[in-house]
């Protein structure tokens, strides 16, 4: 069986004031279908220039990541939006609803724009599932900061997506919160055969995922 | 995009639209009022068009006109006509009514229509008392005058007033005639039965004397069959003219349409201003979208749909705006009705036109997509990946070649359809040419003005320093500002300066070049008392007679010179009826030869034409070109021998043509004569025409006032409209500040944390206004001198000067308004909540 996902000797170089600075380093690893890996590393140790490269929102300076048998760093920007519509959800530590739609219609944009059929009621059973039934009609303003991150959670699994990418996801949270979005995105995972890949400095939660790859200075400096 | 996609994204735009459209408010502020006054030019202009096409044969007065001129018609012909439709004769003339009162008469030159019983055939004549009408051809000597001749000659109903020394009873007076397709729109008139014309002596030129038959088709029998019948009846008959119904509103078309080809020019100026404000307005509406776009790319929708997303949010706006600006357009036509409706007898009523419609719906979408190509393109600078860090950068404009190209071609979809629209496509083009080189300049000026403080911080006050800052920094509202007020200016200074200078000129010439009277009908035998009554009265009276006999143009170069001009050309009046020509044996010293050469006195047998270069020119007709005149029943061929320039506004006496004297002196002829009195006071007209009753006056300051007074009128119309653009340009300017409004906020909190006081504050605001506005002045003017100067002196070919009162009240007007504005919106961000800003900060 294939890799959902394949990294080989990703670079990633930025560059400032015509200096060009290596933030990633010759990275290679694979992802498995129904695999978790966190991804720690010190602050500035490129966890989240990761991150994005594989959700194809950053072009990889050189090396190859496969997505499936498709090679995104080959793809034009309409190829990868079409990928991550379909295949990727991501989960931000700003969470990030869109101000003006109500937390149903947060969720439902991305089963609409996917074609699912009856997607408001699809995204009501989500946000039923995420503890969030009667907050269908309120407005991110109206939302705690939990329940925010839960309709985004919500919003990024909604389409059933092979891989979720999270950039610590409850990063902005209390623990009490932490704790039950972590539950609640590890049983979504598990119950939907989904991957993930979770940036996280918090260790109880790195430790619920299979594997834990650690990143310094742009290196893969742990994978276990 | 599939098609389901799109109802997709429509259901966004709307959902986006419903909840943020207070945010654009003053995009749909501007492009209402802008959609709004197109919509009234075209429907107002479209519902006067229907009027006057439904009602041509009211205007004609028949189905038809068998058109005499000064002659009596064929009544062996006509009665072969009236056998199978019916006939209304009529005669008009032109003549003076004058009282007969004790003491104190007066006296007012008329236009009088004697009708037989059958009048009118067509339409309604408003008139007082009941049956007065019907009397006129019961009652011998009886007469019907119009309000304006019963008010200012103080008559009452009863009254005897004198027409060529025949008295005639006053019975009633008229408000509206419906055949007003002639020349009766603006002059003083008359109604009497046909019996009256045998009592008077009307066979003089100066008398204007037309005989017209109008017919009305009775019975089933087919209307063109009937046409052909009679054209038959009359095609061995060269005196007549036979008019239709098509063209009897020709005039009042053609005014029509160069004034409203004039205020779409206008309304498109306001369009294109606000398309400014909305490239503005929506580039940080879009702004503050940034991390909601984000997300959507994020998610996976690419930047083509979520820019379709916008565009049909513009879209949506737009088809409700075009609806509400049309629908309220038809609130209008009312408005104008009850004012035209005294003077013209017409009743417009507003009628759907998809056509209209479509070109507000169009023009609109034209001005949005050009204005908002660069400013939904900059959504292509939000990246997904800014989600992950925080950072939003604040967009720009986003042109790229592709895009200018695209901006470029509709815009001259745009200049096009109005260019096409118009009948002078040619002024629509320099038009536009010049509004969009004043736009760059504005830019550019308000660049220079950024530039210039740049590098000049220094020795300056706080208040000023700060207002120096607030022109200089990156987010400057100056440009637009500049820009959209500018141009607003300028083309209300360049209407103001026209105005003004048209108005002027008019007033001018009643004391200086022009004469204070013209006296029409003098006979041959006339001349020599004339002259010498006049010398008694003031010896000092400046005389100008000239002889006078009519001319029909029968053939230009052996053809009929209906086949050189339509009758929407500007020089159709020289064939259209017989027109006075006269003789004179040295060049008339204010209508100097451009080409050709004088009378060739060699030749006295030979008829020599000296004509007017703009007809010439209109007609095509070069010197040697043979005209066939028709002078009393004989056609002689004549050849163009010169072209002067006429200059018809100096009033005194000028002809399309003139003959060679040698030729024509022997033609039987009356004359023509200006007066110009040193004791004015002496002319007694009621004396004089006792002595010479068959003589028309007509006192030129009278005309004068009322041609100022329908000028006025027109020139306070155009300038509201065009105020429209100003008003466009300060909603754009407050609205560039509202936007700003959020960086104001934070700077002023900045200023009061540092400690400045509110007035240091609104000084700065003050001292940044004055800036602006002063080089908005300067290059407005400048610009405004050059178009206006252009206008009245190439166009009208007036004089032109520097009307600086009219320019005070502009400045000071629109000036003041823009401060009040400013500082009003201004005073919102004038007391920051410290708390609030620091918790969010
Ligand atoms: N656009 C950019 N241009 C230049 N350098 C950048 C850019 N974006 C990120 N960097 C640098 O790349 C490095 C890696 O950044 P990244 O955001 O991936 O770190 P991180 O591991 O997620 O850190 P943290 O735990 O603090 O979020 C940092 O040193 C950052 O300064
Ligand atoms: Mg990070």
């Amino acid at each position: 069986m294939s890799k959902l996902l394949k990294l080989s000797n990703v670079n990633l170089n930025y560059t400032i004031d015509s200096k060009s600075i290596n933030i990633l380093k010759n990275i290679s690893f694979d992802v498995d279908y129904k695999e978790t890996i966190s991804v720690v590393g010190e602050s500035g140790s490129g966890k989240t220039s990761l991150i994005m490269l594989i959700g194809g929102l950053e072009k990889v300076s050189s090396g190859n990541i496969f997505f499936r048998d498709s090679e995104l760093s080959k793809m034009n920007e309409d190829e990868i939006s079409e990928i991550r519509r379909k295949n990727i959800g991501i989960v931000f530590q700003s969470f990030y609803l869109i101000p003006n739609y109500t937390a149903l219609e947060n969720v439902s944009l991305s089963l609409e724009i996917n074609k699912f059929d009856n997607p408001k009621s699809k995204a009501k059973e989500i946000l039923d599932r995420f503890g969030l039934s009667n907050r269908f009609n309120n407005f991110p303003s109206q939302l705690s900061g939990g329940e925010q991150q839960r309709v985004a959670i919500a919003r990024s699994v909604a389409m059933k997506p092979e891989i979720i990418l999270a950039d610590e996801p409850t990063g902005n949270l209390d623990s009490e919160n932490t704790h039950k979005i972590s539950n609640l995105l590890f049983n979504y995972i598990e119950d939907e055969n989904a991957s993930l890949i979770m940036v996280t400095h918090d260790n109880n939660l790195a430790n619920l995922t299979k594997r834990k790859i650690t990143i310094k200075d742009g290196v893969i400096s742990e994978n276990k | 995009m599939k098609i389901n996609d799109l109802s997709l994204y429509s259901r966004y735009a709307f959902r986006d639209l419903t909840r943020s459209y207070s945010k654009i408010l003053s995009i749909i502020i501007t492009l209402l009022i802008s959609l709004f006054i197109l919509s009234a030019i075209l429907t107002i202009e479209d519902s006067l068009e229907n009027e006057l096409n439904e009602n041509s044969k009211v205007l004609l007065g028949g189905d038809l006109e068998i058109d005499y001129n000064n002659k009596e018609g064929d009544r062996s012909l006509i009665n072969q006509v009236e056998s199978f439709s019916t006939v209304s004769q009529m005669v008009e003339f032109s003549t003076m009514i004058s009282t007969t009162k004790n003491k104190n008469n007066k006296t007012s030159f008329t236009r009088i229509k004697a009708v037989d019983q059958n009048y009118p055939l067509y339409g309604e004549v408003i008139y007082e008392p009941i049956g007065s009408l019907e009397n006129l051809n019961k009652i011998d000597n009886t007469i019907i005058v119009n309000e304006n001749i019963f008010k200012n000659l103080e008559l009452k109903i009863n009254d005897i007033v004198k027409v060529q020394n025949k008295e005639f009873k006053v019975i009633g007076t008229v408000k509206v005639l419906p055949d007003i397709g002639g020349a009766f729109v603006f002059g003083d008139f008359a109604l009497t039965g046909k019996k009256t014309l045998d009592n008077l002596e009307l066979n003089t030129l100066g008398s204007f004397l037309n005989y017209e038959y109008k017919i009305r088709f009775d019975g089933d029998e087919n209307k063109d069959n009937k046409i052909n019948k009679i054209v038959n009846i009359f095609k061995n008959d060269s005196k007549v003219k036979i008019r239709y119904p098509e063209n009897s509103a020709g005039g009042i078309k053609r005014i029509i349409d160069n004034f409203s080809q004039f205020l779409s020019l206008v309304s498109i100026s306001a369009m294109l201003i606000a398309g400014i404000g909305i490239a503005n307005t929506l580039l940080s509406f879009i702004n503050q979208k940034n991390s909601s776009i984000a997300v959507q790319k994020s998610i996976g929708i690419n930047s083509v749909n979520i820019k379709t997303i916008y565009y049909l949010q513009l879209f949506i706006i737009l088809f409700f705006i075009s609806l509400i600006a049309y629908g309220l357009s038809f609130l209008l036509v009312p408005i104008v009705d009850k004012y035209i409706s005294d003077g013209f007898g017409l009743n417009i009523e507003a009628s759907f036109s998809l056509t209209n419609l479509s070109i507000v719906f169009l023009v609109g979408l034209l001005v949005i997509i050009i204005f908002s190509i660069p400013t939904v393109n900059s959504i292509d600078q939000i990246k997904a990946s800014s989600l992950f860090r925080n950072v939003f950068q604040s967009l720009q404009f986003k042109y790229s070649k592709k895009s200018i190209i695209l901006s470029l071609f509709l815009l001259a979809i745009l200049i096009i359809l109005f260019a096409y629209r118009s009948s002078l496509p040619y002024y629509s083009l320099i038009y536009f040419a010049s509004f969009f080189v004043c736009l760059a300049m504005f830019f550019y000026v308000s660049r220079l003005i950024i530039l210039l403080l740049r590098n000049n911080l220094t020795n300056l006050g706080i208040s000023s320093k700060i207002a120096v800052k607030n022109i200089t920094q990156s987010k400057s509202i100056t440009p637009i500002t500049v820009m959209s007020l500018g141009l607003g200016m300028t083309l209300l200074l360049t209407l103001a300066f026209v105005g003004s200078n048209f108005k002027r000129e008019i007033a001018k010439s009643i004391p200086d070049i022009a004469p204070d009277y013209f006296f029409l009908g003098i006979q041959n035998n006339q001349k020599d008392l004339f002259q010498k009554v006049i010398n008694e009265t003031d010896e000092d009276a400046v005389i100008e007679i000239v002889p006078i006999v009519s001319a029909g143009i029968v053939k230009i170069n052996g053809i009929d010179p209906n086949t050189y001009i339509s009758n929407s050309n500007d020089s159709y009046w020289v064939i259209m009826n017989d027109r006075r020509v006269s003789w004179v044996d040295t060049i008339p010293k204010d209508n100097p030869i451009l080409e050709g050469s004088w009378w060739d006195t060699s030749q006295p047998n030979k008829l020599q034409i000296s004509l007017d270069s703009k007809v010439a020119k209109d007609f095509g007709v070069n010197i040697g070109d043979k005209f066939t005149l028709r002078i009393y029943g004989r056609e002689i061929e004549g050849e163009v021998v010169n072209l002067r320039l006429v200059n018809y506004q100096d009033l005194s006496i000028n002809f399309a043509m003139l003959l060679n004297p040698q030729f024509a002196k022997n033609i039987p002829h009356e004359y023509l004569s200006t007066i110009k009195f040193k004791k004015a006071d002496n002319f007694n007209e009621v004396n004089f025409l006792d002595q010479f009753p068959s003589v028309s006056i007509i006192k030129i300051s009278d005309y004068l006032s009322k041609v100022t007074d329908v000028l006025n009128k027109v020139f306070i119309a155009v300038s509201i409209i065009s105020a429209v653009t100003v008003i466009i340009g300060l909603v754009v300017i407050s609205s560039a500040i509202i936007v700003q409004g959020k960086i104001k906020t934070f700077q002023n909190l900045i200023f009061k944390i540092l400690g400045f006081s509110k007035k240091e504050i609104i000084i700065s605001s003050i001292i940044e206004f004055i800036i602006s506005f002063l080089s908005i002045i300067l290059f407005s003017t400048v610009f405004s001198v050059i178009a206006s100067k252009f206008i009245i002196e190439n166009i009208f070919q007036l004089n032109w000067l520097f009307e600086f009162e009219i320019f005070l009240y502009v400045i000071i007007g629109v000036g003041l308004t823009t401060l009040a504005l400013i500082i009003l919106t201004n005073l919102k961000y004038l007391s920051p909540k410290v708390y609030p800003l620091v918790r969010n900060e």
